[in-house]
């Protein structure tokens, strides 16, 4: 019985871990889906989405700010950390990827790009606000629910409830709106897009907006879940987020969902049987192995060559 | 309605079109035939506005569309506003969508009641498409999938249609009936540019002609007469 319950724990905490990491996983696939490009700097929006929500949520909290209630302040922090994230996901596509793509550049040097926009967030966020990290205020009430021995605190039904929410909203967009049309459409054949009378940089901004946000969004939930916020903690959420993407087939929605949450499930459940240092090597191995039998992901179809 | 006149184009430093000029009037069916590398596709890219890599640059010359200049214009604009489109060289299908996805991804920019009636048109002229409706375009046949070229340009509302190698890979029987079919859209008041490698077809069907070798236009006419061009006849007719 406490083994079973052990069990449940874990897993509980594998579906918070493994909620992050789809959260971002999804921003990864909505890009890559629609312009073949890994971007890697997606990792930094989602701790530059942290940090909007600390600076949002402590303004709003604080006396010499607006000092609103905890409520009102989560909604509104949630609210403007979506947007404002979403803002710098939209001004990387500008400013960087753009004038690339414009000059018909090899997806390579738009990948390095991309790299290269991370660590410059990094060490902007470095430079301005300094090496200490930085704490979220409490945004909810914390309350642990107690089921026979089990605990889950609100804060993990909230974020699992936010990524599936996500999930079903971005799945529902893509495959049933008309932007989702023309985002698919983009990933098959960009060439015809603007015969259409489409305009392909906005369906591209609209792509950067929705996985920003989501990014945004992530990185709140992260703050609150975790406290400590640091200009490195994209870097590694970012790596491993996309190598869940890649599992679960990128490009494909739902795969990102899947992808982030088997991670999560592996490395929460690796310590459960072996030592903790070994999450890391265990959790990879697995994942490596999955590749090896499906090497376009789980959900992810071989790409046929086009005449 | 389209007028080109000195039209230099290339490829970065390899000049593809050396100052070509031509026109095209209402209600016409005209043809751009020429051998592989005459600069035909080059041309009907430049006319849309594509950008680099896949289309030229265009270096010098002007090119009017009911007497405005369409320099400065994007393609996806020449598309919605100026209500001309091209289906493209291999057809360019949307494989991963359905076929109706396609069809109402090309009336992304209009309302939606007039598109209605196009899409009843559409399949009124290809009764294959409203079959396979609901059906992953990539499945289509060939002559399918350019029946679903050719109506989703249409979708788009465009009075001016420019074909690249609409005959291309279609068996005989097929490609009679891809030309009736543009025929009838042209009676129906359609304006056709056409490139192709069916010379002989083209012809038939065009009011008018260009022929095009290495970047230039080397004759033009009445299809009729450029027919009876002995030259021609040897080169594109087969004698």
């Amino acid at each position: 019985m406490d083994d079973t319950n052990a069990i449940i724990q874990y897993g509980l905490n594998a579906l918070q871990l493994g909620s992050f990491y789809a959260l971002i996983a999804l921003g990864y696939t909505l890009v890559y889906g629609v312009l073949r490009l890994i971007n890697f700097a997606h990792g930094d929006v989602f701790m530059v989405g942290a940090y909007i929500a600390f600076f949002v949520s402590s303004f709003l909290l604080s006396p010499e700010g607006l000092a609103c209630g905890q409520t009102t302040a989560f909604v509104l922090t949630l609210v403007l950390t979506t947007i404002l994230t979403s803002g710098v996901g939209v001004t990387l596509e500008r400013v960087a990827y753009r004038p690339l793509r414009r000059q018909g550049a090899h997806r390579l040097y738009v990948v390095i790009t991309a790299l290269m926009c991370g660590i410059l967030l990094e060490n902007a966020n470095l430079a301005l606000l300094g090496a200490s990290s930085r704490t979220l205020p409490d945004l909810i009430h914390k309350e642990v629910i107690n089921w026979g021995g089990v605990t889950i605190t609100n804060l993990k039904i909230l974020i699992f409830m936010a990524a599936i929410l996500v999930f079903v909203l971005l799945q529902t967009i893509v495959m049933k709106s008309r932007f989702g049309m023309a985002m698919r459409a983009i990933s098959w054949d960009p060439f015809a897009i603007p015969l259409m009378g489409i305009p392909v940089d906005k369906i591209i901004v609209f792509t950067f907006v929705m996985g920003s946000g989501v990014a945004g969004l992530g990185g709140l939930l992260y703050g609150m879940a975790y406290v400590k916020l640091e200009n490195t903690m994209g870097m590694m959420m970012g790596w491993k987020a996309f190598i869940a993407a890649v599992v679960g087939g990128i490009g494909d929605i739902r795969g990102a969902f899947l992808g982030g949450l088997l991670l999560g499930a592996v490395e929460a459940l690796v310590p459960a049987f072996l030592p903790s240092s070994y999450k890391d090597l265990i959790s990879f191995s697995i994942l490596i192995a999955i590749l090896c039998l499906r090497p376009t992901g789980i959900f992810g179809v071989p790409l046929t060559t086009k005449i | 309605m389209l007028n080109v006149e000195q039209l230099y184009a290339g490829y970065g430093r390899i000049e593809a079109l050396h100052g070509i000029s031509f026109h095209v009037k209402e209600g016409e069916i005209v043809t751009l035939i020429g051998a592989n590398g005459a600069g035909k596709s080059t041309t009907l890219k430049a006319l849309m506005r594509l950008k680099p890599p896949e289309a030229p640059v265009v270096t010098s010359g002007s090119i009017r569309y009911r007497g405005q200049s369409i320099m400065d214009v994007e393609t996806h604009q020449v598309v919605s506003r100026l209500n001309m489109t091209l289906a493209p060289e291999g057809r360019h299908i949307f494989g991963n969508l359905t076929v109706m996805e396609n069809l109402k991804l090309a009336a992304w920019t209009r309302q939606t009641a007039d598109a209605q009636n196009d899409l009843e048109h559409i399949f009124q002229l290809f009764p294959r498409l409203a079959e396979r409706a609901k059906q992953r375009s990539d499945t289509l046949s060939g002559g399918e999938q350019q029946m679903l070229a050719i109506g989703r340009a249409l979708m788009t509302n465009c009075a001016l249609l420019l074909l690249d190698e609409p005959s291309m890979g279609l068996a005989p029987v097929l490609m009679y009936e891809m030309f009736r079919t543009l025929k009838r859209l042209n009676s129906e008041g359609l304006t056709i540019i056409v490139v192709e490698q069916n010379a002989r077809l083209a012809l038939e069907v065009a009011d008018r002609g260009y022929i095009m070798d290495t970047g230039e236009i080397v004759a033009e006419g009445p299809s009729r007469d450029l027919m009876d061009i002995p030259e021609v006849k040897a080169a594109y007719l087969g004698g």
